[in-house]
């Protein structure tokens, strides 16, 4: 079940306030570190919304975001639409792609549903790798930014770039959020906890399933298309399955099943892998390294770990602490 | 395209099912066994690439790193299980994939660290490296060797999964863990030596493939995936299963390549996800 708590409206506007203070006065490279952390925190959102509160642990959404950089790219650059019809056209895309492969796997669980998404994502991996049209695996270039001069913005510059993409960063919690707190998220939630109740109560568990799919594959839609206008350029690489492996790490790292974990998960590995490859070529070892102890310490995430912390030291006052021991003293009373 | 093509390229595909097979039958008793999703496994096969080059460039001799490098994964294996494996049992798909994933990139950069980034070649051995005539083609001998290593692995394999006791035994734990523990298996000694013996294939294979294709850091990551596959579309913990699933994938994706060259890897997803559709159990799972 999801509750929008304080905390966690405090945590994310932390969050979103170092980004946004970050960039400001931040050089161009800590721009562009802003960019990069906004693009995984909306896929790790985006992978939170079906692992974390639908137990779909995807291990596609990689191919997801590609397939709608690769959609927009297409539309912009090969056919000449201007960019906005193009960005929406990548959002279907991303939509459809995912919200077909949840209706398909509804049925399977558990490992059979990671593998299906395994399989459905490095199948469009190599659907774009082999095609000569788009480009094969050198990618594709020549993505122009999104013209917003009548709104007085100029998205080639840097700092505009990176504070837009946290407002979307905003923009697509806050989706997430409401849709958590629908009557659609909590049937959600209830088929994660127990999915024959949810039958038996007359669900159609199998269409809740493909429409979350579909809307996380909105989420992460929004994702490729930043990640499209952030480099200018695309290619097969963003849709490897370690691309989705390295967001289902951010979700873990930050707090599966909390929406702004995964936020504060993205800002530690993009900063730490920035941090670490100054000084060793080898930071895939300390991110492996890392994954593994968050893992094995119980699995909560960074925040959910403090979420667990303060929620337990804003309520001490549970009824049965004061009375053990009265109890106690009365048992020891008995005793003597 | 005359007989001699489709001899050689039915030769081609066999040399690369024997070697998906090697990976997958330990991937896929450990899966079976233990309900344990390894995706290390194929960091094993790298490690044991690797382990060979060293020890045959240390020794000179092929046929000792032969020997030693399934049996230093194997130890490898055997600290994993009691430091990661054996605590992650219970721990539910997902969790089994992140610290697998995690191990990937520890391997990884380890493997980097050792041997470095460029790509280390094998020679085979001298009694093998010479090319073999028949039928009007001409095969390298090391290729048919590995043919008949898979082959020797896969009937003893079937031999002892079938016919003596312990296969027995972990027929009966695959089954019903809890029921073969009742009835004074011990499961917990047993699941360590079938990941133990899984380990070895997997290194095994790494230095059998060594000669053919150099070891790379990547080696572990690309072949990762179509063995997973076979696992999946065999069913999880069955000999057979690995079997059709290694013949299947490996003549697919040889004669795919070949004949549909565009088409040919997303042919082989394409069949995996249709069996985790309409057959989710694989074709020949282990449970009736």
């Amino acid at each position: 079940m999801f509750y929008q708590t304080h905390l966690r409206s405090i945590a994310l506007i932390l969050a979103l306030g170092f980004l946004a203070i970050y960039a400001s006065f931040g050089s161009y490279f800590a721009r562009e570190i802003v960019v990069e952390i906004t693009i995984l925190a909306i896929l790790a959102i985006s992978l939170d919304f079906c692992a974390g509160f639908g137990g779909m642990v995807s291990l596609c959404h990689g191919a997801i975001m590609g397939i709608a950089a690769y959609v927009f790219t297409i539309m912009g650059v090969k056919l000449g639409w201007p960019s906005l019809p193009s960005a929406t056209l990548g959002l279907l895309a991303a939509v459809l792609f995912s919200g077909m492969v949840g209706w398909v796997t509804a049925r399977t669980s558990g490992i059979f549903f990671i593998m299906a998404t395994l399989a459905f994502g490095q199948m469009a991996y190599t659907f774009f790798f082999k095609s000569r049209w788009l480009g094969g695996d050198d990618g594709m270039g020549g993505i122009s930014r999104f013209d917003l001069s009548w709104l007085g913005l100029d998205l080639n510059d840097a700092l505009v770039f990176a504070l837009l993409g946290v407002g979307v960063l905003f923009l697509v919690y806050v989706v997430a959020s409401i849709l958590l707190r629908s009557g659609f998220g909590r049937v959600l939630c209830g088929i994660h906890s127990n999915e024959n109740r949810m039958q038996a109560m007359g669900v159609n568990t199998a269409k809740h399933k493909a429409l979350a799919m579909a809307c996380s594959g909105f989420m992460a839609g929004m994702a490729g298309i930043i990640a499209a206008q952030h480099t200018l350029y695309i290619s097969p690489e963003l849709l490897i399955w370690t691309v989705s492996g390295e967001v289902l790490l951010v979700v873990i790292l930050g707090g599966i099943g909390t929406l702004v974990g995964p936020v504060i998960g993205a800002i530690i590995l993009i900063m730490m892998k920035h941090e670490l490859s100054n000084y060793t070529d080898y930071w895939h070892m300390i991110v492996g390294v890392v994954l593994i102890l968050a893992v094995l310490a119980g699995g909560r995430g960074v925040y959910g770990q403090i979420e667990v912390w303060l929620e337990a030291f804003f309520k001490p006052q549970a009824p049965k602490e004061p009375k053990e021991p009265t109890e106690s003293k009365e048992k020891e009373q008995d005793l003597a | 395209m005359d007989a001699s093509f489709w001899l050689l390229q039915c030769l081609n595909a066999m040399q690369y099912s024997m070697l998906l097979f090697l990976l997958s039958i330990g991937l896929t008793v450990i899966f079976g066994l233990m309900h344990f999703v390894n995706l290390a496994h194929a960091s094993l096969y790298m490690l044991g690439a690797y382990f060979g080059i060293s020890v045959s460039a240390m020794t000179g001799q092929f046929w000792l790193a032969f020997m030693l490098s399934p049996i230093i994964v194997t130890c490898i294996g055997a600290v994993l299980y009691f430091t990661l494996i054996d605590r992650m049992r219970g721990a539910g798909p997902m969790n089994q994939v992140l610290v697998t994933f995690g191990l990937i990139f520890v391997i990884l950069d380890l493997v980097r660290l050792g041997w470095g980034d460029i790509a280390l070649g094998l020679e085979a051995p001298a009694e093998l490296s010479h090319t073999v005539s028949f039928w009007g083609i001409s095969y390298p001998a090391y290729r048919l060797f590995i043919i008949a290593l898979g082959l020797v692995v896969m009937i003893s394999m079937w031999v002892v999964l079938r016919r003596t006791q312990i296969g027995a035994m972990i027929r009966a734990s695959v089954e019903n863990a809890d029921m073969a523990a009742s009835l004074g298996i011990n499961v917990g000694r047993l699941f360590f030596l079938v990941f133990c013996f899984g380990c070895a294939l997997a290194g095994l294979a790494g230095v059998a493939a060594a000669p053919i294709f150099s070891a790379t850091t990547t080696m572990g990551i690309t072949i990762l995936i179509p063995t997973l596959i076979v696992v999946v579309i065999g069913g999880l913990g069955s000999l057979e299963g690995a079997i059709t699933g290694s013949l299947i994938i490996g003549f697919l994706e040889t004669f795919g390549a070949v004949l549909l060259p565009s088409l040919s890897a997303v042919l082989t997803y394409m069949l995996l996800a249709a069996v985790l559709v309409f057959r989710p159990q694989g074709l020949i799972p282990a449970r009736g």
